[in-house]
């Protein structure tokens, strides 16, 4: 628990005297429990207002300020995420869930418009530009997926000067994130993945990782007269690794069986011979580098750093007992804090750096911080017509919390909300304390659900609802219509108490859901149209024989025929008369 | 219209009236017969595998080497749980799970039918795909008992190093579910309704961890002890229950992978040596219908069925030289095949018969055979209407009765009806009534009416006809009594459904005793009763009532079979088999031929079938009674809800009709 403390604090520190500088980056990594690896990635780059709006772009990227301008748009969260983060594992999430987003592609910002339609028109044009931008169907977020919340979240920026913001919020759970949204990410760096911390990003290792999230934070932050402003930009990419994954090398990767030598066996069980082997967990922590698991080397530090003490660019979070080595021909210094239990490192400008862990017997073992709040989120029922949501909310600390709890449905789930319940298994009081729901319009708008409840200390709250699902229309089904349709993941955010006591919140995100909805045998009409374009032509061909077909009586015809006829006829054709 | 008039009045052919029992026959042994030719070349297809994504048997598979010394090893440790109690067991199994890293949770669960109490608990593992996102998960199943009874000792083991050889790959791009039921049936049941959130939180624990849509699910059973065994081939089980199949994809996909990639041979409905003849195959579609028409749960995957889950079970059977890597190795290969698929299967046959582990006949060449069972009932039913719309065949020329008289706009009908029969019938004329055939119904006919005469005249132009007048006549029918008399018959049924579903086993078979000779009294009784309670001199109910009893009991039964064939083929085809004499049997005045038609109505009625096919097939009659209390209450069988519902009042009225005879 200290060397959690501690390190709180020492990010607070952090973000305080680093507030002024103008780009800085950091490299955090924490082993996890299960030989897995948490590298948190933070880039920060400051413009200053004045500098911002004349369009003079020194660390802020032109690309991203520009489409700013042009939208309006005064704060902007943009986050990329893959996979899942177990929090019974892994304890407490990077930066208590604030820069991390569902699965897929979630956005929100405040953008200054004088009315509703205005605000949406350039939130249109935001993302627009940022599909392009970051080769994301970002584009998609049309009105049906936009809501406007009311709750769940609050500008980090003072916006003391801006007037007339609103708040757009929009998602994709069905958006892949690959490594055509990695590149552009690191274009917008000053040293581009060619030095710093940033030279480890690797495509294949970052989304090979148990749990990643690429996160986009631009936002104002002013003195405390609201004079004097700066636009800051974070950049930031969490993932947790699985070392012997990882360490893998990229022309094996296969998890071949290893041999039995390798293994440790059992000693101690009767059976236990040449041909069995009960594998042991050998308790150590495994050796790694930064090296073997990025799958490259640390290309020294990124010249444009902001030099000074506590700056360092490379941090790691273990106990003390946990042997490192350095490996490097250039100049660095390492610095211990919190107990010993941070080490952090200068890197040298223009030389490789490693850090080299061997396998380790520890004693102390890895302490992690417990969560505020557990979430998950299933569909109940079966069927195709309607089905219930179920969502588990467990508060294990010894507070009451209070969270509001928000909910981004697809118009064609429609939820029931007079069969929403909360139910506390420790307490019969209800737990709902306000409720915003904006129902859907077809087509037009998705449900937008929000609640603020209290989840009392050392409790499980229940939340249920049924919804009942629509028929969409033919063209409306996507390619693989019968995958079936993902629901955005819930959003809850931790309201009091709140124990980073700065503006980025506490938040946690459940789990998108997988919506199975009626889906048609789109074969069917191809059927239709061959069996209608059968009956068309058949009708056809008998009303356009009647329609030019001369009919003449039986007595109208010549009298001539038989073989005489026939062959005058083709003695007609031979001599080319008619 | 003047084909409808004309068909119509093909009504009063005394020939048409005579074809519809002889179609009605004809019918089903079309029906019959029709089965008969599934397994021909010329009827069935080859499989093939219809889903693109699944690309069965293109990966290597690597499941081997020091996996083999631990699967081992687990396999010692399962057969040490073999005496320990169920908590112990769970404990065991759920640690070894926790030393792979994965998420561990179990579930009790209690049924009770037919007085016995089925508590045990499940033991499940999830594997979260490592980019996967929790939408979509398949789920691996190693029942602790199989079918028979047997402990699954390496199945279990292998279940178990599975999952901890599938947590170091990192192409998962669906979560895995490692499942081991407490049993092979129920177990599996308990799971997946608490899944889907369709369970009772009274007597089956809700699920603490789960997953997202579950997409397919294999199940391995192989009791090999803890020396192994080396087994011969693959039994393949996909039965669901209530006769549900899988999709044929996966069924394809597992006969591919074993067959053609790990080079075991796949069997299915327990034919252990099939030749490919023709008798082989026509005993594979039999056992199958049978099993399917029974719809009982036939392995831990049946459960999931109804789900839309996908589910199979791999059996081993035989002695040969595949041993359990090589069944690890096509488990692996199938799961690879589940991962790469992007929709839920869908693509592929849901409604099949297999004729071999490569061939099978598919819904549209198959339902022609029951459907057309189901329609002998349903042209006895409108027979059965027709006659009754008439008075008795002959007139009787000494009634003093006047006969009664025809509405004024019905006699504006007939008579058009009556001019074209004489049409038909007369051939000196008709070709100059044929010819100006528009003239008589401008020309208003004149209609003599003889009140004393069983016979009518009409004219229709110049020409003029004598006719009987019993076919221009209208008979009323009675709806009342034989409509009430039907539905009640089918809602007695009720009573023996809910009696066989709720007595204790101590007591279930001497209720099957009880009921195999009752239900022979019970329509002699009724028939005795009805008789007596009415009126002797009117003799209800009469030859017209009669009919209409029949014709809605057959037209009730053609309705439910032909509806039930399209859901569970097998069942409606048999029992439709054991009803086709029911819609030949009738009233007799004749004692001996009551007597007959009786005895032979009493040999096939649904509980002498049931006890002669426990005879044939060699189960006890109490196991048949008490899994059938345990289908109905765990698995949702509604088998019992056929045969009393729609078999039995079907059988019975038609008994019930002809004991009217004895009386």
């Amino acid at each position: 628990m200290l060397s959690f403390l501690s390190f709180l604090v020492f990010n607070a520190l952090l973000a305080c005297s680093l507030a002024s500088s103008d780009y800085h980056e950091r490299l955090l990594l924490r082993p996890l429990p299960q030989s897995t690896l948490l590298a948190s990635f933070n880039f920060r780059s400051n413009e200053t207002s004045a500098a911002f709006e004349q369009q003079n772009f020194r660390y802020f990227p032109r690309s991203l300020g520009q489409i700013l301008q042009h939208a309006h748009t005064k704060e902007l969260h943009l986050r990329f995420s893959v996979g899942r983060w177990d929090a019974e594992s892994w304890g407490q999430r990077p930066w208590q869930g604030a820069r991390e987003g569902g699965n897929g592609v979630e956005l929100w910002a405040w953008i200054e418009a004088d009315s509703d339609d205005e605000a949406f028109a350039r939130w249109q044009t935001l993302v627009n530009s940022l599909s392009g931008l970051f080769c994301a169907s970002l584009n998609f977020i049309d009105a049906t997926r936009t809501i406007r919340p009311v709750m769940a979240f609050e500008p980090e920026g003072d916006h003391r000067n801006a007037t007339n913001l609103h708040l757009l919020h929009g998602t994709l759970p069905h958006e892949v994130v690959c490594t055509e949204n990695l590149t552009p990410f690191l274009k917008l760096l000053p040293c581009k993945g060619k030095a710093g911390i940033s030279s480890l990003l690797d495509g294949h290792k970052l989304f090979d990782a148990s749990f990643q999230t690429m996160a986009i934070d631009v936002r104002p932050v002013c003195d405390t007269q609201g004079q004097d402003c700066l636009l800051e930009m974070d950049q930031s990419v969490d993932m947790v690794l699985d070392v012997a994954r990882s360490k893998r090398p990229q022309d094996n990767p296969i998890p071949r069986p290893v041999p039995i030598e390798q293994i440790e066996c059992d000693t101690s069980k009767h059976y236990n011979g040449h041909d069995t082997c009960y594998p042991l967990n050998k308790g150590t922590e495994p050796s790694w580098s930064l090296k073997e698991i990025f799958g490259r080397s640390l290309k020294g530090a990124c010249p444009l750093t902001d030099a000074g003490p506590g700056s360092e660019t490379l941090c790691i979070n273990t106990p003390p007992e946990r042997d490192i080595h350095i490996e490097t021909d250039g100049q660095f210094t390492e610095s211990r804090s919190s107990a010993d239990t941070m080490r952090c490192y200068q890197l040298p400008i223009g030389s490789d750096f490693d850090l080299v862990l061997p396998e380790q017997q520890m004693s102390t073992g890895l302490v992690l911080p417990e969560p505020q709040l557990y979430a998950a989120r299933s569909i109940n029922g079966h069927g195709q017509e309607r089905g219930s949501a179920q969502s588990v909310i467990t508060n294990p600390s010894a507070r009451g919390m209070e969270v509001v709890y928000l909910e981004s449905l697809p118009w064609f789930m429609k939820p029931y909300l007079h069969t929403l319940r909360a139910h506390v298994d420790t307490d019969s009081e209800n737990p709902v304390r306000e409720t915003y729901y904006r129902p859907a319009v077809d087509r037009q708008r998705g449900s937008h659900l929000e609640i603020r409840m209290v989840v009392p200390p050392a409790s499980t709250l229940t939340l249920t609802y049924d919804f009942e699902k629509a028929i969409l229309r033919y063209t409306e089904y996507p390619p693989d219509a019968n995958r079936g349709f993902d629901a955005a993941p819930a959003v809850v955010r931790v309201l009091s108490p709140n124990t980073m006591g700065d503006r980025k919140g506490i938040y946690l995100r459940t789990t998108p859901l997988l919506l199975s909805l009626p889906t048609p045998d789109f074969s069917m009409p191809y059927n239709v149209i061959i069996l209608t374009s059968t009956v068309m032509a058949l009708g056809f061909g008998n009303i356009f024989n009647l329609v030019v077909r001369r009919f003449v009586g039986a007595h109208e015809v010549p009298q001539t025929g038989g073989l005489k006829a026939i062959l005058q006829a083709k003695i007609a054709r031979l001599t080319g008369r008619s | 219209m003047a084909l409808i008039s004309s068909l119509l009045a093909l009504r009063r052919d005394a020939r048409v009236q005579k074809l519809p029992p002889y179609l009605s026959a004809l019918l089903v042994i079309v029906g019959v017969a029709w089965l008969f030719a599934l397994p021909l070349d010329s009827y069935s297809r080859r499989t093939y595998v219809s889903e693109n994504a699944l690309l069965p048997a293109q990966v290597h598979t690597y499941f081997g080497g020091s996996e083999h010394n631990i699967f081992r090893a687990y396999r010692h440790e399962v057969a040490a749980l073999a005496d320990s109690s169920v908590a112990d067991r769970s404990k065991k199994l759920a640690d070894i799970f926790r030393e792979s890293n994965l998420k561990v949770a179990s579930q009790k669960y209690t049924y009770s039918a037919a007085n016995r109490t089925i508590d045990n608990e499940n033991v499940y593992a999830i594997l979260q795909g490592p980019r996967a996102d929790a939408t979509e998960a398949i789920v691996l199943m190693a029942a602790w008992k199989n079918m028979d009874n047997d402990i699954n000792y390496s199945g279990v083991a292998l279940a178990l190093s599975m999952a901890r050889y599938f947590k170091k790959w990192s192409l998962w791009s669906k979560d895995i579910i490692i499942l081991i039921p407490g049993d092979s049936t129920s177990g599996s049941q308990a799971w997946v309704d608490a899944y889907h959130d369709a369970h009772d939180p009274e007597t089956i624990q809700s699920l603490p961890i789960k997953s997202g849509a579950l997409q397919g699910a294999v199940a391995v059973d192989y009791p090999a002890g803890p020396w192994g065994h080396r087994y011969d081939k693959l039994h393949i089980v996909y039965d669901g229950t209530n006769g549900q199949l899988p999709n044929l994809d996966l069924f394809n996909t597992a006969v591919n992978i074993a067959g053609g990639q790990m080079g075991i041979a796949s069997t299915l409905q327990r034919m252990w040596s099939h030749s490919d003849s023709y008798r082989d195959r026509l005993q594979t579609i039999f056992r199958s219908m049978v099993s399917q028409g029974l719809g009982h749960a036939t392995g831990p995957h049946s459960a999931f069925i109804p789900y839309h889950v996908d589910a199979i079970t791999l059996k081993t059977v035989g002695d040969g030289y595949h041993d359990e890597m090589g069944l690890g190795r096509t488990v692996e290969s199938i799961f690879r095949s589940l991962n790469n698929l992007l929709e839920h299967l869908h693509q592929s046959f849901f409604f099949y018969l297999l004729l071999e582990a490569k061939r099978f006949v598919s819904i549209g060449t198959y339902l022609p055979s029951a459907m057309l069972i189901a329609a002998s009932f349903s042209i006895m039913a409108i027979a059965k209407w027709v006659e009754s719309g008439r008075p008795s065949s002959v007139p009787n020329p000494a009634s003093t009765k006047p006969p009664p008289k025809a509405s004024d706009s019905k006699a504006k009908d007939k008579p058009t009806e009556g001019t074209k029969k004489t049409d038909a019938k007369e051939p000196a004329p008709s070709k100059q009534a044929s010819s100006d055939s528009k003239q008589p119904k401008t020309e208003k006919e004149e209609k003599e009416k003889e009140d004393s005469s069983t016979t009518t005249t009409l004219q229709s132009g110049s020409s003029k006809s004598i006719i009987p007048k019993a076919f221009t006549s209208i008979v009323s029918r009675p709806f009342f009594f034989p409509l009430a008399l039907v539905l009640a018959v089918h809602l007695s049924g009720l009573v023996p459904l809910i009696a066989f579903n709720h007595f204790p086993d101590t007591e279930l078979l001497a209720l099957f005793r009880t009921a195999s000779n009752l239900i022979i009294m019970v329509p002699i009784f009724c028939a005795f009763a009805i008789r007596w309670s009415t009126n002797m001199d009117v003799a209800r109910p009469t030859p017209q009532e009669n009919n209409l009893i029949q014709c809605f009991s057959l037209l009730f039964l053609g309705m439910l079979l032909s509806t039930l064939a399209t859901i569970n083929f097998s069942l409606a085809f048999f029992v439709g088999l054991a009803c086709a004499p029911l819609s030949f049997v009738r009233e007799s005045s004749d004692y001996i031929t009551t007597g007959i038609l009786y005895g032979g109505l009493a040999v096939i009625n649904p509980l002498a079938v049931a006890h002669l096919a426990m005879k044939v097939g060699g189960v006890e009659i109490l196991d048949v009674l008490v899994k059938a209390s345990e289908g109905w209450h765990v698995w949702g069988m509604w088998t019992q809800v056929v045969v009393w519902l729609v078999w039995w009042p079907a059988w019975n009225v038609a008994a019930f009709v002809v004991a009217l005879g004895f009386f």
